[in-house]
């Protein structure tokens, strides 16, 4: 499987359509991994562009590090990753943390970055930012025992459960996650934030409690859209088709209409 | 000419060894012995394997049938329902659907 060595790090990485002209690298949230995209969005992306999704560290398939869980190590590792594959400029879609993480990248290397899309980015600032996170965790374990489990059979849900509390023991406590994202909390107030020139897509889910966050970026960033879709902070679970569509039209539909004067269909 | 293509084929035998020897590389040979692992095997429910595992497997898939089988494009085409429900029969026939 694809790891790939990085300066810092190593990093478990997947391409879809490597021959695509231009490429979106996708950025997952807090205790994810990249399945939250390879199953439906991602492949909707591809028909259009090469697509790179990448574990981040402590994450999925990824080397598990104590600390660096910061959005400028984040940053850094990411700018390293796009020199490592020969990405000079890329469009970057991520969710929750790593939407911040998208949005950190346009700060701090505007001329790597094509169009961002940010799905359910909370704003750190709000006291309940780790709250939600908290509650993030909860669901997405629930959702997984819910849909994955099947609890007649005790010996194989051990192993998940095991495995899903294992990763948030490491990370909560053994790692610098949490310290890491509340230094982050000045960040929707930085001044290189409201100087984001991209075109910037925000994705939110309208019963999800980061809409909030969603309005204030909108108000900051010069160049951005708010999409409000049905569904809470776990939008890209619940929704993907939805999100994959608003992907697309913001990514692929609006540049073609621009460069062919018609919607080139790939499908 | 028809004929000799079909002697190539791999049986659904062989690839069902196969898609076992990768599951086991995935989850982990601890686990796989307390598992009776069957064409009729499901992957989120008999198997547990969560869908980062499933990348991991799609992976190896791709990598050792060849880029004529599209597995990831084919299991884009299911819902969560489908995924869930997925066997490991179902993929057995797939691969040789496309041999």
């Amino acid at each position: 499987m694809p790891i790939i060595d990085l300066p810092n790090i190593r990093l478990h990485v997947q391409e879809l359509n490597p021959a695509g002209r231009e490429t979106i690298i996708m950025v997952h949230g807090m205790f994810s991994n990249l399945a939250v995209y390879y199953f439906n969005i991602a492949p909707m992306l591809a028909k259009h562009y090469r697509v790179v999704l990448f574990d981040m560290k402590g994450h999925g398939m990824s080397e598990k590090v104590q600390t660096g869980y910061d959005l400028t190590s984040m940053t850094t590792d990411l700018r390293d990753l796009m020199d490592e594959l020969g990405i000079e400029k890329a469009h970057l879609a991520g969710y929750s943390y790593g939407g911040l993480v998208a949005l950190k990248m346009a700060t701090r290397f505007p001329e790597r970055v094509g169009k961002l899309a940010i799905i359910e980015g909370p704003d750190p600032s709000e006291q309940e930012t780790l709250a939600i996170i908290d509650t993030y965790s909860k669901e997405f374990l629930i959702h997984y025992i819910e849909n994955f489990a099947d609890t007649t059979r005790l010996l194989a849900g051990k192993r998940q459960l095991e495995k899903n509390h294992r990763m948030y023991e490491f990370l909560f406590n053994e790692t610098s996650i949490r310290s890491d994202m509340e230094g982050e909390k000045a960040f929707f107030n930085d001044p290189a934030v409201a100087a984001i020139t991209n075109d910037t897509l925000l994705i939110y889910g309208e019963e999800s409690n980061c809409v909030p966050s969603g309005r204030t970026l909108a108000s900051r960033i010069p160049n951005s859209r708010l999409v409000l879709a049905p569904g809470d902070h776990n939008v890209p679970v619940q929704q993907p088709e939805v999100i994959g569509k608003e992907l697309i039209e913001f990514f692929v539909r609006h540049d073609e209409m621009i460069v062919t004067g018609a919607p080139a269909d790939c499908g | 000419m028809d004929q000799l293509i079909q002697e190539n084929k791999l049986s659904k035998e062989q690839i069902f060894e196969t898609l076992n020897q990768f599951i086991t590389e995935v989850i982990g040979e601890e686990f796989v012995e307390e598992m009776d692992i069957t064409p009729a095997s499901s992957f989120t429910k008999d198997l547990e394997m969560d869908s980062i595992e499933i990348v991991a497997f799609s992976e190896k898939v791709k990598n050792h049938f060849g880029p004529n089988i599209d597995f990831t494009g084919w299991l884009s085409n299911m819902d969560l329902d489908e995924i869930i429900q997925l066997k490991l029969e179902n993929i057995i026939n797939y691969i040789q659907e496309c041999q």
